[in-house]
């Protein structure tokens, strides 16, 4: 794991050496003990780090420092100078921080830091930035502080730009003034418009030097940060042989710019992120931060930090022997491998959104030469940021263009062969039609025999009673036998039993609804369906009217109404007459027009159906027929013809 | 000729007795008739419908094309899936298609309106292969988390889940009565299962166990048609459980290339290749009689017509094309 970051130093700088002593421990100072636990301050040149009490710095004095450069470093190079900070922003810090340990240099520099990896991660001559960067977040606050301070800035505007913890004061981005408006810190902003949920300073003004590296912005324009600084966060991490998850996909990303814009590249999609094992620079030596990771503070800016809070051995780093640092990372890795894949996952997307809307931002920093040309046709103006073309008229005009040179040859090609989709389906439609002439002259049929049904009807009601004639019949049945009733299962005497069956089956089917959510309205039709509104289903009832128990009631049969069925001989010869008993006594033919007409209706409602059947086909058929061959499909597809003799491909054309 | 007289047994028989030193002097004359474009990414798989008039090919686009099988023509295009498609197939009234797809689904479409009627849920991992029972009540998908899975086409559920493999499935078929289901795997192992209780009948391995690629029942459902990744087919009698047939001289290493049986005309045995072309073997000689160049990609899939001797192939990225040949005989 070490040396496996970005550092360029060699690993000999800075007088360690291993191999020393016995127990392989790293030395120090200009005493060469490899005692770490009392207070060190740390070159920001050679990145040796010193015991205060031998060089006599005390803790206190180091608060003042900004810059260190031990007596070596200082002898050999006359320009390196210990710089200190101001004194306005020491107190301000000390105030502010409520006793916590400050955050400036101090913070680093206090703890046993001098892991010499840690050392050389920080990047030769960054020392101090770096371990300000990592080491100084508050564990009160999420937001760095110089949010909470602007106000104050605002007072020395002209002045004093004021320094703390994630301000050096001196750097381009802190002497910037105003926020830019663009970036999406900004853009998040209430007096941009935004939610107010990341709560950070604008991307431009995140100082160079102090500001957490996911914070800064890098463009090409303003002065590049050291790629050292730049430690990717979060990083995916590259496979160990402890890692068991295998990677699929051989590309991999690698966020090496810090959550900053430069090409965020494309992720497969079905990859599973493989996390790499954290590396001994991510990990949160400073307890304090390692509280932040704790309290889920990074979380909120929806940096997949981890903050796994059920990892508690981390709390003093310093006390652990490396090797077992390593190993308790690979354990931690293990457990929350997925959770940070999810996280790196959303990230990333979050990544891939930020950057899109970042382009935009930067391309209006560039200057007009560098964006492409509009790609509408004789047009030279540059395209808008973004897209390709200039302005919505350019692209119309690219796109007319398109299809006036690509569309007449895709027609000529379709038109060179019969298409034999559109021939069947021109088949199709013959049929449908002829069908459906059939089917209208069924209906006809029907209508008529409706009407000819109800003149019948009319004609019976006209006859005379004459109870006498026919009165016997039904007595010559034999009474012994019983019928049991299908709806109600009580025996019946045979010689009522269909009036029985029939009142007993309406009263039974009365209690049910047949309907549905439409009203019946189909033209040319008499009377179908029952159509009543049932208003706690909602529906209509979908029983023909003529027979439905449910809505309609056999009206009284007064007593001297005849029966008046026709009378058949042999089930289908008419004979011409008709019943002349009563109605009401009449045992034979119960309810004989009700069952006809209801036949009848029948016949119909099946015509119609069958009418609707084939409208819905022919519906169908044409609308196949009219998309196709429409412009985007002649646009995006094409068939090319090798054999001009060969149009079909069938062997034999009769079809 | 040959096309005449094998004509009545075209349907059943794999390897027709009828006149074998005419058959085997005959060679096929595929050539390219139609080039169909439209697809964006790799094309993965090509079917003629069994009515025979039109063509659907599934691709890495995740969409659905269908074409006239007859003039090459665009007809529509099926969308739904949210990743690439693997593979698709007809229903027996050519009026159904089922697709299987990375998004670990099948759907099951309706042609005509080109409508999704049902997502089949229940596969952990892509979906690779599918097809329908003759009868077409039942969907088979074989899938990347190694279990094949019978689905009832009316309502969507997943009837049965057979662990088949230890490996991914890469084909399921169904014989032609619709009894049996065959599956095979990169695990090298063909396996028969009986359709209705789910019960594996039979394993097939052979001395080696390449990947086994695609598996296919012959068209009268007494061989089975194994390719694997070591450049070969082979042609199984399953119930001696004995290799009939080897056709080699194609590059298959690294692809679930399909392959099938012609028996419009000759009886041939057709399948793409890594190395760009088709190849088309004698089933009897096992002679290679033609090898038809044109794409510019692997062929990954070669489709037969039921009715005419027309073969549609289909080429992965670098290509995206369909090609539609014809033959005489």
């Amino acid at each position: 794991m070490e040396g496996d970051g970005s550092d360029p130093e060699p690993p000999d700088a800075g007088e360690d050496s291993k191999s020393e002593n016995g127990e392989n421990a790293p030395i120090y100072c200009i005493c060469r003990k490899p005692d770490i636990n009392c207070f060190m301050i740390g070159c920001d040149n050679c990145n040796e780090w010193f015991h205060g009490d031998c060089i006599r710095i005390t803790e206190k004095m180091a608060k003042a420092i900004r810059e260190w450069y031990c007596r070596e470093c200082r002898e050999k190079d006359p320009k390196l100078e210990i710089r200190y900070r101001h004194k306005k922003s020491r107190e301000r810090d000390s105030n502010e921080r409520d006793g916590s340990e400050p955050r400036d240099e101090g913070g680093g520099r206090k703890r046993p830091a001098p892991d010499p990896d840690l050392q050389r991660r920080a990047g030769s001559g960054t020392g101090v930035g770096a371990m300000l960067a990592r080491g100084s977040a508050s564990p009160h606050k999420s937001s760095p502080q110089p949010l909470v301070a602007t106000p104050s800035q605002h007072h020395q505007q002209q002045q004093q730009i004021k320094r703390s913890a994630r301000m050096c004061g001196e750097c381009e981005a802190c002497r910037r003034t105003e926020d830019c408006g663009h970036c999406d810190f900004c853009r998040d902003m209430k007096k941009f418009g935004g939610p107010n949920k990341i709560r950070q300073k604008c991307r431009l003004r995140q100082c160079q030097l102090r500001a957490r590296e996911s914070y800064k912005y890098f463009p090409s324009s303003l002065s590049p940060v050291t790629p050292s600084e730049s430690l990717p966060r979060p990083r995916r991490p590259l496979p160990t042989q402890q890692q068991p998850q295998p990677s699929q996909k051989p590309g991999r990303i690698r966020e090496d710019e810090g959550a900053v814009a430069s090409a965020a590249v494309k992720e497969p999609p079905e990859a599973t992120a493989t996390p790499e094992p954290l590396s001994d620079e991510d990990l949160p030596l400073d307890p304090d931060l390692y509280q932040d990771f704790c309290a889920g503070a990074f979380d909120d800016h929806g940096l997949p930090w981890m903050s796994d809070t059920e990892e508690s051995p981390f709390l003093d780093p310093a006390l652990r022997k490396r090797a077992v640092k390593v190993k308790h990372v690979k354990r931690r890795e293990k457990k929350s491998e997925k959770k940070k894949e999810e996280r790196y996952k959303r990230h990333r997307q979050k990544q891939k959104h930020k950057d899109k809307w970042k382009h935009p931002e930067r391309a209006d920093a560039k200057d007009p030469a560098s964006l492409p040309q509009c790609l509408g046709p004789g047009c030279v103006r540059p395209a808008q940021p973004g897209s390709k073309y200039c302005s919505d008229d350019c692209g119309m005009k690219l796109a007319a263009n398109r299809i006036y040179e690509i569309l007449p040859q895709r027609i000529q090609q379709w038109q060179q062969s019969p298409c034999i989709a559109e021939e069947h389906g021109k088949k199709l439609l013959e049929r449908i039609r002829r069908e459906q002439q059939s089917a209208r002259t069924r209906l006809q049929e029907m209508e008529r025999r409706f009407h000819e049904l109800e003149a019948i009807i009319l004609r019976a009601k006209q006859q005379a009673v004459r109870e006498d004639e026919e009165s016997n019949e039904g007595d010559s049945d034999d009474t012994d036998l019983q019928i049991f009733c299908v709806s109600c299962g009580h025996p019946i005497n045979p010689r009522v039993a269909l009036r029985h069956m029939e009142r007993c089956y309406a009263k039974y089917e009365s209690q049910t609804s047949f309907g549905s959510m439409y009203p019946t309205r189909i033209e040319g039709a008499t009377r179908l369906f029952c159509d009543v509104y049932n208003p706690q289903s909602k529906t209509y009832c979908k029983r023909l009217q003529v027979l439905c128990p449910e809505h309609s009631r056999d009206p009284k049969v007064p007593a001297d109404e005849v029966c008046g069925c026709p009378l058949v001989r042999d089930v289908f010869e008419l004979t011409g007459d008709f019943c002349r008993l009563p109605k009401r006594q009449c045992n034979r033919h119960y309810c004989w027009e009700k069952l006809r007409r209801a036949e009848v209706d029948l016949e119909r409602v099946r015509v119609w159906y069958k009418l609707d059947e084939l409208f819905e086909q022919e519906r169908n058929v044409r609308t196949a027929m009219t998309n196709r061959a429409g412009l985007l499909a002649l646009m995006l597809h094409q068939t090319i013809q090798h054999d001009p003799l060969t149009t079909d491909l069938r062997s034999s054309a009769d079809r | 000729m040959a096309a005449k007289e094998s004509g009545d047994a075209r349907a059943e028989s794999a390897l027709s007795s009828a006149n074998p030193s005419q058959q085997a002097s005959e060679k096929p004359n595929y050539a390219l008739k139609f080039t169909l474009v439209g697809h964006t990414e790799a094309v993965s798989s090509v079917k003629f419908s069994p009515n025979g008039e039109w063509l659907a090919s599934s691709s890495a686009d995740k969409v659905i094309i269908i074409w006239g099988a007859y003039d090459g023509k665009y007809e529509k295009t099926l969308y739904g899936h949210s990743l690439e498609i693997s593979d698709v197939a007809w229903s027996s009234d050519s009026s159904r298609l089922v697709s299987a797809s990375d998004d670990k689904t099948l759907k099951i479409w309706d042609v005509r309106s080109g409508k999704c009627l049902k997502t089949l849920k229940g596969h952990s991992n892509y979906v690779f292969c599918c097809n329908f029972n003759p009868p077409s009540n039942l969907i088979i998908s074989g899938s990347f988390d190694e279990t094949v899975k019978i689905w009832e086409v009316k309502t969507g559920k997943c009837l049965k889940t057979l662990s088949a493999h230890s490996d991914p499935v890469s084909a399921v078929h169904f014989n032609c009565s619709g009894s049996l289901i065959v599956s095979g795997s990169y695990d090298g192992v063909c396996r028969i299962w009986d359709a209705a209780s789910g019960q594996c009948l039979k394993t097939l391995v052979d001395d080696d166990n390449p990947p086994v690629s695609f598996v296919k029942f012959s068209p009268n459902g007494k061989y089975i048609l194994i390719a694997t990744l070591d450049n070969t087919l082979k042609l199984w009698d399953y119930s001696r459980g004995r290799c009939l047939k080897t056709y080699t001289g194609h590059k298959n290493e690294k692809y679930c290339i399909f392959a099938n049986f012609s028996v419009t005309g000759g009886k041939w045995i057709v399948s793409g290749s890594e190395d760009n072309l088709i190849y088309i073997w004698n089933l009897q000689t096992k002679e290679i009689v033609q090898k038809l160049q044109g794409h510019t990609d692997v062929v990954i899939s070669a489709a037969c017509h039921p009715t005419e001797n027309i073969i549609a192939s289909a080429a992965l990225g670098n290509d995206k094309t369909i090609k539609l040949w014809r033959s005489n005989y």
